[in-house]
């Protein structure tokens, strides 16, 4: 009865196939916390619900304070997941081994909560694999992060046949926000021309930011088209990529 | 080179067709007029230059279109299409007609580990190919997600603009994925520099309590908006800035852009 009740509960609470969150830590990038204004967490959060909600997904999540570990972890179970926060190879208890993540918002400063891939794994049991996931941090591209095989995504390239029908992005190493700013604008800008999702990583290599402040890497399928499945692809006017 | 010199008439006319998708324009090498104005490279002298022949059979052209570049410059966009719509390369050029941009759609993801040299080699040999300047200067090469960077920095008076300049992306076999070449507006220098330990004072005043800051600010041509303001649809001048770096408390590395000449806050960048 306990268990028909949770899983009841569960299914209610899972997010629904078309939902994607976009979270962004604003406070440890703020004036108080850095001494310079700084609007960069804003628009790169902006910037990515707005290519979410074009792609035909319905958005969620948060920027700033309310970017909790709680209602990060609450809603892992989306099909398109973004994130701009501090990221690195944190240290996981229970696996021994750094591992990846990054930390929420919390309205602190320093020492937010940090995520880890094993919890955002859990989160996500019983979930399909992710359409897209952008985790606009450092170090969150390293084959040491676990995180793409939290939202099921395996570190492998596929172009041609047996693609997988997901796409992971991140950065190697430490990531300049100026240079993120740049290189995910191009990123959603060719998607929403109709880029597959490997096309548009090409695209966005061409932005000149500058290389020594942004090393992006991608795992997934080149040919993935990473809009909602309800949504079916944009009107391109006859035009798509390949 | 192959040049089709557009009208004004005609270019009016392809603002116009902006947002008229699926009217392909007919392949053509033929001058398309003669009046002064704009001249543009079509897109098929370029897609012969990268393409197979096979690959160019059945590539339809899309109508021209006005866009604006990163840094705000106006281009012409041409972009060809097979038959089923999927995209095969995508070119722009500004208004003098100099290429500024070009993307493939699709290169494979080919293996193979590139030397340095091998790849500035092949980088240079695009863009001789394609007719297009050879940037001065040392590139910078770097390894990203299976495909291969080669970047000359503009710089000026000695200066970088950063993002500025050409940049080759290959895979790994050496084949063109893409090349762009960006060149943003300046604003005139300041006509009094401020010192660069001025700089540093004026740094260590905007930064919270536990922050340091290195020894030696560098100076570059940075976009004044890039950190705090919304990016504009026009052209903004970068100005000559003084880039303090350093640490947070928490050990996060930050640059702040100092006016040159007033020392006001331009700018900052952040590491997440």
């Amino acid at each position: 009865m306990v268990g028909a009740v949770l899983l009841a509960a569960a299914i209610a609470l899972a997010p629904p196939p078309d939902s994607a969150v976009v979270f962004a830590n604003r406070t440890a990038f703020a004036e108080e916390c850095t001494g310079a204004a700084n609007a960069l967490p804003d628009r790169l959060a902006r910037q990515a619900r707005t290519a979410f909600a074009e792609l035909g997904w319905e958005v969620g999540g948060a920027v700033g304070p309310a970017f909790t570990r709680r209602s990060a972890l609450t809603s892992a179970g989306v099909a398109a997941f973004y994130v701009h926060s501090h990221g690195d190879l944190y240290w996981d208890t229970a696996a021994n081994s750094r591992v990846g993540g990054f930390r929420a918002d919390a309205g602190l400063c320093l020492g937010a909560p940090i995520l880890l891939p094993s919890e955002i794994a859990s989160a996500r049991r019983g979930a399909a694999a992710a359409s897209l996931v952008f985790i606009s941090s450092c170090h969150n591209g390293e084959r040491a992060s676990r995180l793409p095989g939290a939202f099921g995504i395996a570190q492998r390239k596929v172009q041609g046949g047996n693609e997988p029908n997901s796409f992971y992005v991140s950065y190697v190493g430490t990531a300049w926000q100026g240079a993120a700013l740049r290189f995910e604008r191009a990123f959603w800008r060719a998607l929403l021309d109709g880029a597959t999702a490997g096309a548009a990583f090409d695209r966005a290599l061409l932005v000149t930011y500058d290389p020594t402040h942004l090393s992006p890497e991608w795992w997934g399928g080149y040919n993935h088209m990473p809009h909602a499945p309800a949504a079916g692809l944009p009107d391109l006017g006859g035009r798509r990529y390949v | 080179m192959s040049n089709v010199r557009l009208s004004l008439a005609l270019f009016a006319g392809f603002v116009a067709a902006c947002g008229s998708p699926g009217t392909a324009l007919a392949p053509s090498g033929e001058p398309l007029g003669e009046a002064a104005g704009l001249t543009v490279r079509p897109i098929f002298t370029i897609a012969a230059l990268l393409l197979e022949p096979t690959e160019l059979r059945g590539l339809v052209a899309q109508p021209y279109d006005v866009v604006r570049s990163e840094s705000g410059e106006q281009r012409i966009r041409q972009v060809l299409t097979s038959v089923d719509g999927g995209e095969t390369l995508r070119i722009e050029s500004a208004l003098d007609g100099s290429l500024r941009f070009i993307a493939k759609s699709g290169v494979t993801l080919e293996g193979g580990d590139m030397t340095t040299s091998v790849a500035v080699a092949r980088a240079l040999r695009h863009l001789v190919r394609l007719g297009l300047e050879i940037p001065p200067g040392g590139p910078t090469v770097s390894q990203v997600a299976a495909r291969t960077i080669v970047v000359w920095t503009r710089q000026v008076r000695g200066v970088p603009v950063p993002g500025d300049g050409t940049r080759v992306v290959l895979n790994g076999a050496g084949a063109l994925v893409g090349l762009a070449i960006e060149e943003s507006a300046l604003a005139a220098p300041p006509v009094r520099m401020a010192r660069g330990d001025a700089a540093l004072r004026a740094a260590t005043l905007l930064l919270p309590y536990g922050a340091t800051v290195e020894d030696a600010p560098d100076l570059a041509w940075v976009l004044p908006t890039e950190g705090a303001g919304e990016p504009v649809g026009q052209r903004v001048s970068r100005r000559l800035a003084w880039c303090v770096s350093g640490a947070l408390r928490d050990g996060g590395a930050f640059e702040l852009q100092l006016d040159a000449g007033s020392l006001a806050l331009l700018g900052w960048d952040g590491v997440p």
